[in-house]
């Protein structure tokens, strides 16, 4: 399991495939696996991030690509955003390549 | 009674349906004599192809939809269950089933588990022997369900079980509830009470329960949820409005301000997540208004009717619809505490979707001698308000 504290900034959180992502009114959306039947709630914030979650970007890109497009962005934004990905991904809804891994 | 607050208008909607309930069949092993489903007039009983299912599941499955409720008919008694569950998780939904359980073999069970995405089957069991069970559902209808529900338990497939209350079983409840949460340990189940639909329809006055027996039943299920804490449940029936009456009264006696959901037609927030498909096809709210057909699976788009069908906007409009238009709730002193409850029910006893349903109307309990002082003393804190 990735704990907060094992989150790195150039962590390349993948969304996990089976995963659904209904997006609701005024841009709010729930995430849902169907295999586990867990399910959140984004506000509009998460469902920016969760669109970028390709394995491609780094959680330091996904702060950034925030603070341009959001205006009004908390000093606190890169540890929210870290708290958020651990959470997802202590519920199955992410995961990461591991790099360096024989 | 203070004014009543300002009345809201309808929840936002889901840009899609959160869950669908599908008719899969139009043929059942049995012939309940309650079934709310057969003997609808406004019903084409025919079924659909495996294939036009599939690409149903498969418009779903774009349109993010989470649940798929399958009934029928009996599910069950579909050759091609396996094939409709594959479409169904392959588009990543999960799913129920609600079944007689008479039909639920080893095999169709195990498969249910491997695709773990099985909220639950339902199966229906209305007594707690034989006699009271085939009463009204069939010769060997008892010993099928019992078998069904621990063939899927063997499998570690979750199993709920729903208890239709009517006249011949309403004083069997204790021995139901023994049966179910004891002997089968099962860790719920839910009941309901036959309702004027369908075939109930035609035997109306042997099933539905009388005044007395429906505060008989409220009575032994408030007592049977306090012994059984959480594992009795209800959203309608004598136990969903023994509890519902109890917050009336006791607000009505303390001339409490209106209940936020009082006072209008807000007895059913289905159409705001929920559609149903019948078994030919045909797209309707629910089952229980299956005379309103909004369009049809692979002619019309799910996504459209959802956003654009009249009969479905206005369904969701009964919510800004005040209790206080209507001559049925004149002079009632409950009616600031009170939803119309289901629109179901109210078309079938009044030809009126727009109308509060009579069936769970407390005035009208009340005036047909039902008592509700008798039912909540023993179970309930607001009895003691009620003395």
């Amino acid at each position: 399991m990735v704990e907060l504290d094992d989150l790195v900034n150039d962590a390349r959180p993948l969304a996990n495939p089976i995963t659904v992502l209904r997006e609701e009114f005024d841009d709010w959306a729930v995430l849902f696996n169907p295999d586990t039947a867990e399910a959140v709630c984004l506000d509009p914030v998460g469902v920016a991030v969760w669109k970028r979650l390709d394995g491609q970007r780094t959680l330091e890109q996904i702060a950034r690509d925030l603070e341009d497009d959001f205006s009004e962005v908390p000093a606190t934004a890169a540890q929210d955003l870290r708290a958020f990905v651990a959470d997802l991904a202590r519920d199955g809804f992410i995961g990461y390549e591991v790099t360096g891994a024989a | 009674m203070g004014a009543p607050a300002a009345t809201p208008g309808p929840a936002p909607l889901m840009r899609t349906p959160r869950t669908v309930h599908i008719d899969l069949t139009a043929s059942c092993n049995l012939r309940c004599r309650y079934c709310y489903f057969f003997n609808n007039p406004a019903v084409d009983y025919r079924d659909l192809p495996t294939e036009e299912w599939l690409t149903f599941f498969a418009e779903l499955g774009a349109l993010k939809v989470m649940n798929v409720i399958l009934a029928g008919g009996e599910p069950f008694k579909r050759p091609d269950l396996p094939a409709l569950l594959e479409g169904i998780v392959r588009h990543r939904m999960r799913f129920a089933l609600l079944s007689n359980g008479a039909l639920i073999e080893e095999g169709i069970a195990a498969f249910i588990a491997a695709t773990r995405r099985c909220d639950y089957v339902q199966v229906s069991v209305d007594g707690a022997s034989s006699a009271a069970h085939d009463a009204g559902r069939g010769r060997g209808s008892f010993k099928g369900a019992v078998r069904g529900i621990r063939v899927l338990q063997g499998h570690g497939v979750p199993v709920t079980v729903r208890v239709t209350i009517h006249r011949h079983n309403v004083g069997d409840l204790d021995n139901i509830a023994r049966l179910l949460l004891e002997e089968l340990g099962l860790p719920s189940f839910s009941t309901n009470a036959a309702g004027y639909l369908g075939s109930c329809q035609r035997h109306a006055d042997e099933l539905l329960l009388t005044a007395a027996e429906r505060q008989e039943a409220m009575a032994a299920l408030l007592r049977l949820a306090a012994r059984y804490p959480g594992r009795i449940q209800a959203s309608a029936g004598p136990l969903a409005e023994g509890r519902t009456w109890a917050r009336m009264e006791a607000a009505r006696r303390d001339h409490a301000p209106p209940f936020a959901n009082g006072g209008r037609l807000t007895g059913c927030g289905c159409p705001q997540s929920e559609i149903t498909v019948r078994a030919d096809g045909a797209i309707v709210p629910c089952s229980m208004l299956a005379h309103l057909e909004l369009g049809r699976i692979q002619r019309d788009s799910l996504a459209a009717i959802w956003r654009e069908a009249p009969a479905l906007a206005a369904l969701r409009a009964r919510s800004v619809i005040p209790l206080r238009d209507f001559a049925f709730c004149a002079g009632c002193a409950y009616t600031a505490y009170c939803t119309g409850n289901c629109p179901g029910l109210a078309y079938a006893l009044t030809g009126q979707v727009d109308h509060p349903s009579p069936d769970a109307c407390l005035r009208r309990f009340l005036a047909d001698s039902g008592r509700l002082d008798a039912i909540l003393k023993p179970a309930s804190p607001a009895a003691a308000r009620l003395e």
